[in-house]
């Protein structure tokens, strides 16, 4: 039986409920030192000098800024190098915000290395700070980068402004003119943490030969063993990353985390093994989601067609670059494609440094962000022009055989499956309150109810047919045992979605064998080929698609090998399923009588000396479908403290055929659960006076939704549409990042439902939602 | 830094150890008796992640120094399994897809032996309030909820 769309038990559960799974975080090595990192506590300050002897006669090994080779890097690869700016160092001789390692050591226990690190005298000549962009820009303000790099060339830089990029498709003058009503709005988006888990660590080896094996929190081990060679000045070969779970990514590890060069670093220096793993309160100053301004301008017709729409958006992004470039290219493509605006969009976007955390992808790399402003603002035209929010949508939204922008304006495919649909009438109806929801000046009662609405959706990878700014591609090898078990070898990570049991999945699907007679082996740098990422979306439709691939490949070698056996051409040969022997049946097309399974044909092939059944594929997809989620959600406001609670939430997937239903569904429902908090109550506000985070970087100050703040679990439901995309394996594309994008305006909108309060700034906490409740005169005592 | 012999009983295993006064138990754990199954997540009784079991009561190790446990009953994540056999709650977190990264799960399985310890029929409001002190960034929880009660309802029927 075919397990794909089955409910199936993941694979690693039970190695994760007994606490056996092992995180970086977890490996121990004999004669393992443990590190510890000096961190900035000035915002903006140069680092004139750092004495290391008091430490060093205490035994530990120090890094500083003199030990390390001065590659100028950005940590994210996967855009292409032409397409990245660069600015950093592994430790840098100027410290541009609060937290920033400067200096690291590593004693024999963790107690030492503390003591050593507090040992270290550092010499510093303090600068003016600047937090706000707009301060940032004003000539005169304090400047945190002279020069930095485009690609090969130098850059310098003005008024603190990294990136600018503007993007101007159609005719958005023409398409304003021909609009009845023009509606214009500012939007904005707090910083926030991403709060994996498990906070940022690495283990580093070195081995005899010159060389060093690296476990570390990595959403792509390529990536990591790419930055380790350049910093640590070492071929390739002599670098090797371990796949290793990661507890917790969101984004936050596709770049190369801060402490791991440096793990690597003093590993090297010391020559001995070396742990180094981030307190939670300096995780918190490691990451974060970037903050966006945006201003949002949408023509419309009286018959309800979108004509022209302008975004200007301005995001601070703070100390260092990992790549607003593309994220801007990204929020400007997430506008593009939600909806057709007549081909009319006009994107200006500005980045500029702070001295603040830098910034990074967070789940939806600019997609919450911007879907937050453009569905707003379609709930703000349809209550004001009295359109119906769902026909409004379906009137203007991009679907089947529409372009769509995978990964900013270089990388665009056709839209060739589209659950939107049935996503938004289906959703209705299983909101039953939809119907009956009435409008904010009908609403009585110390406690308003509302029910909102928004639809978003996400790449699936950033593989268009053209090659774009972005490299895309995976890597995998398969073989046949001789018993017709199946091996796989993948450098694809997942980060807890359930992409690994996705690729047993296509395994079997492939073999025709049973789950367990799949396996995922172990996998490293040095024993596989490239693999970007697990960013984007890309885990199944990309990761899959790669070993989807190698194994047809190698299932065509085994036919060749069975077609020797049989005395027949393999193109008359087929896989089938047979339960009762276990494993996949190799017969004549249509014919049962006779046949010989996998592990017989691979077995006969080994005998007689013919060879493996296995190929080794990279592959690259050539669409990034999108897979789209709308979400209906009921808030209860209440008027007496200003509380705001979610009694009922209908959520649509569509990422074609669902691999796992119950892993998409949680994936669904712990994006909600995030989306909560990035609209209730997650912000990282800074203390102005010195650069620090107001919470200090403590988690007991940084409210995060638990599970109480949940619905019932009989009213969170959850579907998923009835699609199959025909480019992706077994008609799956991706889910992860979609999952957020529309819950923040759908919780917004519904809010306005229930009060008549439209809020366009993020977060709206108990006490910003009763000061406008008091102001609105709505407030009860 | 004054150094104590301290003895822990450790999943049925009694282990004999030289500790520091400033060390904590979550570390003893993990680096000397390579129980990593307790995770560190916060350090400040935040999140739940390294939770322990004292007996049947649920303890953050991240807060309790090493000599302050001297002569304890621990049951680590480790240890809630008979051999291969999961418990109840392990189980129940498998068939209801409540996993995702895992590194919450440890800390939710213990805490959620020590729930059905002292509540072996609890309800849904009151599973949401004992997880309370036990975060998890992934799941967003419901399919957790919903595995205590599964497993509650499993356990009723087994007797
Ligand atoms: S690590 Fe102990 S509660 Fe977070
Ligand atoms: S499963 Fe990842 S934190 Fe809970």
């Amino acid at each position: 039986m075919s397990v794909i769309g089955k409910n199936t038990p993941r694979i690693d559960g039970p190695a994760k409920v007994s606490g056996k799974q092992q995180y970086a975080s977890d490996i121990i090595i004999p004669g393992m030192m443990y590190a510890v990192t000096l961190r900035s506590p000035y915002p903006h300050a140069e680092i004139l000098s750092i004495d290391t002897s008091e430490a060093e006669a205490m035994g530990a090994v120090c890094l500083t800024y003199e030990d390390i080779i001065p590659v100028i890097y950005n940590e994210r690869s996967v855009s292409v190098p032409a397409a990245t700016y660069r600015d950093r160092t592994v430790l840098p001789k100027k410290a541009r915000h609060i937290g920033e390692p400067i200096a690291a050591v590593a004693a024999d226990t963790e107690e030492l290395a503390y003591k050593a690190m507090q040992a270290l005298k550092v010499e510093y000549k303090v600068l003016d700070a600047v937090y706000e962009p707009e301060e940032a820009m004003k000539d005169g303000a304090p400047q945190l980068y002279d020069k930095i790099y485009f690609g090969d060339e130098e850059v310098i830089v003005k008024n603190n402004i990294g990136v600018v990029r503007n993007i101007d498709e159609g005719d958005s003058v023409g398409g304003f003119a021909r609009a009845d009503r023009i509606f214009e709005e500012d939007f904005e988006l707090p910083r926030i943490y991403h709060c994996q888990l498990e906070t940022k660590g690495c283990v580093a080896a070195p081995d005899t030969e010159g060389g060093i094996t690296v476990w570390a929190t990595a959403q792509s081990i390529h990536g990591n063993r790419q930055l380790l060679a350049q910093t640590l000045g070492l071929p390739l070969s002599k670098v090797n990353v371990k796949k290793i779970t990661l507890g917790g990514g969101f984004g936050s590890s596709i770049q190369v985390n801060t402490v791991t060069p440096i793990c690597a670093a003093l590993a090297m220096k010391a020559r001995r093994p070396v742990k180094l793993l981030s307190a939670r309160e300096e995780d918190f100053y490691s990451h974060h989601k970037y903050p966006s301004k945006f201003h949002v301008r949408i023509g419309v017709t009286n018959d309800g067609v979108i004509t022209a729409a302008h975004v200007k958006a301005l995001i601070d992004f703070g100390a260092h670059q990992i790549q607003p470039m593309s994220f801007m290219g990204c929020v400007a493509g997430w506008f593009a494609s939600l909806y057709k605006y007549e081909g009319n969009i006009k994107f200006d976007g500005v980045a500029v440094y702070t001295n603040k955390t830098p910034c990074c992808a967070m789940q939806g790399y600019g997609n919450p962000q911007i879907n937050f402003a453009i569905e707003s603002m379609v709930d703000i035209i349809c209550n004001e022009m009295g359109f119906d929010p769902i026909q409004f949508r379906l009137k203007n939204y991009r679907g089947t055989g529409e372009e769509f922008w995978g990964q900013g304006p270089t990388i665009r495919s056709i839209i060739k499956s589209c659950g939107v649909e049935e996503s938004l009438v289906e959703g209705s109806k299983l909101m039953e309150e939809w119907a009956t929801r009435g409008k904010p000046e009908d609403k009585h009662g110390d406690i308003l109810t509302g029910v909102g609405l928004a639809r978003g959706f996400h790449c699936s990878g950033t593989a268009g047919p053209k090659e774009g700014e972005v490299i895309d591609y995976s890597s995998a090898l398969v073989k046949v045992n001789e018993d017709g078990s199946i091996d796989c070898v993948t450098p694809v990570m997942d980060h807890g979605g359930g992409t690994w049991d996705a690729l047993a999945k296509i395994l079997t699907e492939v073999f025709k064998v049973p789950l367990n007679m799949v396996g995922l082996s172990p996998a490293d740098t040095k024993n596989t080929g490239y693999d970007v990422c697990t960013h984007a979306t890309r885990g199944v439709y990309c990761g899959g698609a790669a070993v989807y691939n190698a194994a047809v490949k190698c299932r065509d070698k085994l036919l060749e090998f069975a077609g020797r056996v049989m005395d027949e051409h393999p193109c008359h040969l087929e896989i089938v399923e047979n339960e009762e022997l276990g494993q996949g049946f190799i017969q004549v097309k249509g014919f049962p009588q006779k046949g010989r399974t996998i592990g017989e044909v691979a077995k006969i092939a080994q005998i007689n000396s013919w060879g493996t059944a296995m190929y080794a594929e990279s592959f690259r997809q050539k669409n990034c479908p999108p897979c789209f989620t709308t979400h209906f959600v009921k808030v209860a406001v209440n008027t007496r403290t200003g509380e705001i609670t979610i009694p009922k939430v209908v959520i649509y997937g569509d990422c074609g055929v669902a691999m796992n239903p119950d892993l998409l569904y949680g994936q669904l429902i712990g994006s909600f659960n995030r989306g909560l908090g990035y609209v209730l109550y997650e912000n990282l506000p800074h203390d102005e006076r010195t650069g620090k985070l107001k919470n200090n970087g403590l988690l007991v100050d940084y409210k995060m939704p638990t599970a109480v703040e949940m619905p019932k679990a009989e009213n969170v439901i959850v579907r998923h549409a009835h699609t199959y995309e025909p480019t992706g394996p077994f008609g799956a594309k991706g889910i992860g990042e979609a999952a957020l994008a529309s819950v923040q305006a759908a919780i917004a909108n519904a809010i306005y439902n229930a009060t008549g309060i439209r809020f366009t700034k993020l977060p709206i906490t108990p006490e910003i939602m009763l000061k406008a409740l008091q102001e609105k005169g709505l407030a009860h005592k | 830094m004054s150094k104590h012999d301290i003895t822990l009983n450790v999943n049925g295993k009694k282990y004999e150890l030289t500790v520091n006064s400033n060390e904590l138990l979550l570390n003893v754990l993990r680096d000397k008796l390579f129980l990593t199954g307790s995770k560190y997540g916060c350090g400040i009784a935040e999140c739940g992640a390294c939770t322990i079991l004292k007996d049947d009561e649920s303890y953050f190790a991240c807060m309790v120094p090493a000599v302050a446990a001297d002569g304890w009953n621990i049951t680590t994540v480790e240890g809630l399994a008979d051999g291969d056999k999961l418990n109840p709650v392990q189980q129940a977190f498998i068939d209801n897809s409540a996993i995702q990264c895992g590194f919450c799960v440890p800390g939710m399985v213990v805490t959620s032996t020590a729930l059905l310890r002292e509540n072996p029929d609890p309800d849904e409001d009151f599973v949401k309030d004992y997880l309370r002190g036990n975060f998890c960034r992934c799941t967003g929880y419901v399919a957790m909820v919903k595995s205590v009660l599964d497993a509650a309802s499993k356990m009723k029927e087994a007797k």
